[in-house]
């Protein structure tokens, strides 16, 4: 037993199997161990639009430091089901591990993998049944071996078990740690006795970490500013918001409805923003379609609600499970008419709360509708993160009058002409405050009015917000090196693996700078300047029609120095793929710009 | 006291009995001493869709079909408004017919009126869901929303008045509005109301109507016999008008909130509990 073990710094894992097999419980339990141990994760899965069976895989990145992707570079591979092998073998290199189930024999020929990876058969099924009868206890068995092989403690593995089951009962807290058991015997059998694991697992970080997901982040955010009614329509792979509202909101005071569609949705949510309560829904694109006559009506009849967008593979239904970013048209310009809207897109989960309590405020100071603009990654994918200091928060409910302020007024109109083209808010219930909301043109008292000077000015007053919002939209951050030539620009999803692609190449001795967009719409005049500024931008997009890159030229953009980067196959993109794009395009010869 | 907006006349014809529904409801809201700023008045699409314009309250005309998710929405958020939808058939059982069933489900505490006509007026004259076989060469069977309403489970009020018999109609638009009032849920009022100019029924509906108010021996706390009698009036060629049904149900906003708290609209959300259940649900992602 060799003495001195490298310390654990970047670890991934994928866990794959037959949807059901229990391989996101997996990664979810490694996850929560390997936190407590002071790293960093990051969880990514890959599964498909059925309840059961299929291939599906959870991902899993423990790191010493902050990555928001999964590493270019697998490490372990667990599988369930042999068919798992070959579906991800190009994933790894010869110094990667296979754990599989042996059950059925060994592994066949035609499994593609690289020559060295090391093989550990265990027949994780087959003891599963014989001791359980249960095929399903075989992902617990399987933790033993993974804790074995990368050095975590028995004692550890067995105290995350019983925080992961305690909630599923007495029983399942017994039968899980016995599998446990079986899974450590079956270690010492296949010589991953205790002691000879991989990795020295320190805890030098041992400060406490969230672990959160960027819908949750959404919802959580959505709370703490004073959300209080969510109506949606569950839809992959939005629902998660809905079900942490669903759990969270009555202690909030909040509530939360599921309608029978999103028409019902967009419309429950207008009826209760128009009482003067912070509302929200979630949905993704074909959800975002179905809602589009009820948006256009929130920026026509001046309503705030918050619309979270968890875009995933289009077009129509498209790839239900997989990420995309092909909405930002939709989100940017759909709609019959002219009407103001607000696109933010944040790039992590610490974003999509803090965005959240930004676009609250911003949607009922101006009345107009915010997007929150995510991707299935961003959404779904756990990472950890400093606890939130919840002091920052801070409330703007914008121009809002109680009956004191109405009784003051010599008029009250609901639909007042203004500096800023937001008109002060009397809810339904202030005495005097009565006014009429309507999605027909209007004029000052809400009145239905076709006349021309009237529409008009009542046209210009709408669109007039989005000049007077822009200060406080939330502006691009930069990352990395301020004055370099070479940059990307990128939202959602793709925030992790720029960052880390950054790196690569700053390794190399490329330096690049990220210019990361958080205001898609109402673009706001820093990034087409950023495109005219940088000769060389890629623009590192989900989608077929360079959606975020257009509407960057379309706002004036310097589109011979922006180059597309795009990907819409439903797979999440690698650090390497985009290291090598700039390389290739850029033709650099890494040694002599080293 | 300060100035708001005028209620509007009327753009309806001479003689559509939109304006029957208009004072039912005006004098119903008077009758219960409902002051403008506690009614929430929504409004669908079609000639009713303007009915809000006409009275003092805060008004709201919505999309197309789709009155009964807005007041649905409205009502949680806010249960201390008088919250009434108003619309008309092609509105409330054509387009937005996918809602009506989910609301009589749901029973929220809100006053439902359907100005039924048979037609689409303001299109000028298509055949609605209502419309009988024949009118506009209309081959399908009318629908008949009140059987509908009857047929599922969650309903608590159902009720039908003809604007030509206004003592009935207002009686029976009290009684919609002091059912929601007292916290029983959605009160569905349907009010065959004429199109004099597309679909003139007063003549027929004047002897086709038949008051199951006044027959003997109907209970409509009967959920069977209602639905029965609806057949057997049907297959007479009879429109029954009334208070068809009525049952007991808690509304879905008392079911739905937590009574802790003030409603929704009414909390003071500047100040968010920072050190209590904001700091809770934060801890929940540590743990």
């Amino acid at each position: 037993m060799s003495d001195v073990k490298p310390v654990l710094e970047d670890l991934n894992v994928i866990v794959a199997g037959q949807g059901g097999d229990g391989s996101l419980t997996v990664v979810n339990v490694l996850a929560d161990v390997l936190r407590g141990g002071g790293l960093r994760v990051y969880t990514e899965r890959d599964v498909l639009s059925r309840i059961k069976g299929g291939i599906t895989a959870a991902t899993l990145r423990a790191y010493d430091g902050e990555r928001l992707c999964i590493s270019s570079h697998i490490d372990l591979l667990v599988a369930f089901d042999q068919l798992a092998v070959p579906k991800y073998a190009f994933r790894l290199n010869s110094q990667s591990i296979v754990i599989y189930d042996s059950s059925n024999g060994e592994l066949p020929e035609g499994h593609g993998l690289p020559e060295g990876v090391r093989l550990i058969p265990v027949p994780l099924s087959r003891y599963a049944v014989k001791h359980f009868r249960r095929d399903i206890y075989k992902n617990s068995i399987s933790f033993a071996v993974i804790g074995r092989l990368i050095g975590l403690q028995d004692d550890e593995m067995e105290k995350a078990f019983v925080k992961r089951f305690t909630r599923r009962g007495a029983q399942a807290v017994k039968y899980n740690l016995e599998a446990l058991a079986v899974g450590c015997k079956l270690s010492d059998e296949a010589g991953l006795e205790v002691g000879k694991g991989k990795f020295e697992i320190t805890s030098q970080d041992a400060k406490p970490h969230m672990l959160i997901t960027g819908n949750e982040a959404c919802a959580f955010g959505f709370a703490v500013a004073g959300g209080r009614v969510f109506c949606g329509y569950p839809i992959t792979p939005s629902t998660d918001v809905m079900e942490w509202l669903v759990k969270w909101l009555p202690k909030f005071g909040g509530v939360v409805k599921q309608a029978e569609d999103e028409l019902s949705a967009i419309n429950m949510c207008i009826g209760s923003a128009l009482t003067g309560t912070r509302t929200m829904t979630a949905t993704c694109g074909p959800g975002i379609a179905l809602m589009q006559e009820g948006i256009g009506q929130l920026g026509m009849a001046e309503v705030p609600v918050m619309i979270v967008d968890a875009q995933r593979s289009g077009p129509s239904t498209g790839m239900p499970t997989k990420p995309e970013q092909s909405d930002i048209n939709l989100l940017c310009y759909g709609g019959a008419g002219d009407f103001p809207r607000v696109v933010i897109a944040p790039g992590t989960p610490e974003e999509c709360f803090w965005l959240t309590i930004t676009g609250c405020n911003v949607m009922e100071k101006y009345q107009v509708p915010v997007f929150m603009c995510l991707d299935q990654g961003l959404s779904q994918n756990t990472a950890t993160m400093d606890p939130l200091d919840l002091a920052g928060v801070t409330i703007d409910r914008g121009d809002r009058l109680d009956a004191e302020q109405v009784a003051e007024l010599e008029v009250y109109k609901r639909y007042l002409f203004t500096e800023s083209g937001a008109s002060p808010f009397a809810a339904p219930g202030t005495p005097g405050g009565m006014g009429l909301v309507t999605g027909n043109e209007h004029d000052e008292f809400g009145l239905v009015s076709v006349d021309p000077i009237n529409r008009n000015r009542q046209m210009e007053k709408r669109q007039g917000k989005m000049e007077s919002m822009k200060p406080e939209l939330p502006k691009a951050v930069t990352h990395g090196v301020e004055t370099a030539d070479i940059a990307f620009i990128g939202v959602g999803m793709c925030y992790g693996v720029i960052l880390e692609a950054m790196d690569i190449l700053s390794s190399k001795g490329i330096h690049t700078q990220y210019h990361q967009v958080r205001t898609l719409w109402p673009m706001l005049d820093e990034t087409p300047a950023f495109t005219q500024r940088c000769p060389n931008t890629f623009v590192v997009e989900y989608n077929y029609q360079a959606q975020l890159k257009k509407l960057i030229h379309s706002h004036g953009g310097n589109d011979e120095n922006m180059h597309s980067i795009l990907r819409y196959d439903g797979v999440p993109m690698q650090a390497k793929d985009l290291v090598n794009e700039v390389i290739t395009k850029l033709n650099l010869k890494e040694d002599k710009v080293a | 006291m300060t100035k708001t907006f005028t209620p509007a006349r009327p753009i309806w014809c001479a003689g559509c009995g939109d304006f029957g529904v208009l004072q039912a409801l005006v004098g119903s809201l008077e009758e219960l001493e409902i002051p403008p700023h506690e009614r929430f008045v929504t409004a669908g699409i079609g000639c009713s869709g303007s009915l809000q314009n006409n009275l003092s309250c805060y008004g709201y005309h919505t999309l197309h079909g789709r009155v009964l998710p807005t007041v649905t929405g409205a009502k949680l958020a806010n249960p201390e408004l008088t919250v009434v939808g108003v619309g008309g058939d092609g509105d409330g059982y054509a387009i937005g017919g996918g809602h009506l069933m989910h609301a009589f489900k749901r029973n929220p505490g809100v006053t439902y009126i359907v100005m039924n006509n048979g037609t689409y007026g303001l299109t000028k004259g298509q055949a609605s869901p209502t419309a009988p076989t024949g009118y506009q060469d209309n081959l399908e069977e009318d629908l008949d929303p009140v059987m509908l309403g009857l047929s599922i489970p969650g309903s608590t009020f159902i009720a039908r008045a003809y604007s030509g018999q206004p003592a009935q109609l207002a009686r029976l638009t009290t009684e919609a509005l002091k059912h929601t009032r007292a916290g029983k849920g959605m009160s569905y009022l349907e009010v065959l109301s004429p199109c004099v100019t597309y679909n003139d029924t007063y003549r027929d509906w004047r002897t086709s109507v038949y008051d199951v108010d006044s027959e003997e021996g109907y209970d409509p706390e009967n959920r069977t016999q209602a639905f029965t009698r609806m057949q057997e009036l049907r297959d007479e060629g009879r429109l029954p008008l009334g208070l068809i049904f009525r049952s007991d149900r808690a509304a879905l906003e008392s079911l739905s909130l937590n009574h802790d708290y003030p409603a929704p609209a009414l909390q003071d959300i500047t100040k968010p509990d920072l050190s209590g259940v904001c700091n809770d649900a934060l801890q929940s992602f540590i743990k």
